[in-house]
């Protein structure tokens, strides 16, 4: 008997958790972890920035361990990007940076939230195989930047 | 024993493909249960060719995996 499933997946997720799939996706897309939202408050910011706003709507942090306000910022040359927790408890990323339009700052945020769902997913499959002592028989990222994982379990 | 192989495939978008091999009966649905129950929701769900063969010769196929890899 064999199946093929396609799955969307939710994230359910305490807010350490979020942080790890975070550097794992900026490591992966070249961006700087820079500073907690309280350090950036501190700056005056005189100059307004193109901003964009995109949610991961499948998304749930859990407040525990989560200071109020807090964030992490990444940065790309003039790029921007806040991970955050919204006022409904979603993961959300804003884009902000000069000399870009709107449409290029979403891109780049959607860019990033499909590249954080892609390391949270890994990350957790990744632990839930090894508690279940699965054999890896295969993993690789292909060319379309997928990542395949091929596992085998011996069964009585 | 039985070989069961579980291919997983992460797309770039985060959405996940899972397929399910060479377990028998209910336990392929239990895979599929686990799987969801860990990632999310379920787009689509299809039973593959294999899954209409008469479950002898699905057996057979096994037996012969496992004899070429011993």
């Amino acid at each position: 008997m064999s199946t093929v499933l396609v799955l969307t997946p939710v994230i359910i997720s305490s807010w350490p958790a979020i942080t790890a799939a975070v550097a794992g996706a900026a490591s992966a897309l070249g961006l700087l972890v820079r500073e907690t939202v309280k350090e950036a408050n501190a700056q005056n910011q005189v100059e307004v920035e193109q901003s964009v706003e995109v949610e991961l709507s499948q998304s749930e942090v859990l407040a525990e361990n989560l200071a109020t306000g807090q964030e992490i910022v990444l940065t790309k040359g003039s790029i921007e990007l806040r991970v955050k927790r919204d006022e409904r408890g979603r993961c959300v990323v804003c884009a902000k940076g000069f000399g870009h339009t709107d449409a290029e700052l979403k891109q780049i945020a959607e860019e990033f939230t499909q590249k954080l769902t892609q390391c949270y997913v890994y990350d957790k499959v990744m632990r839930e195989l090894k508690t279940k002592e699965f054999q890896i028989v295969n993993e690789e990222v292909m060319n379309d930047e997928s990542i395949r994982i091929h596992v085998r379990r011996w069964m009585d | 024993m039985a070989q069961h192989d579980v291919e997983i495939e992460i797309l770039k978008s985060g959405e996940v493909k899972v397929h399910i091999k060479g377990a028998k009966g209910k336990s392929c649905l239990t895979y599929a249960k686990w799987l969801t129950e860990l990632i999310g929701n379920v787009k689509d769900q299809q039973l593959t060719s294999e899954y209409y063969e008469p479950e002898v010769k699905a057996r057979i196929d096994l037996e012969q995996n496992l004899k070429t890899e011993e």
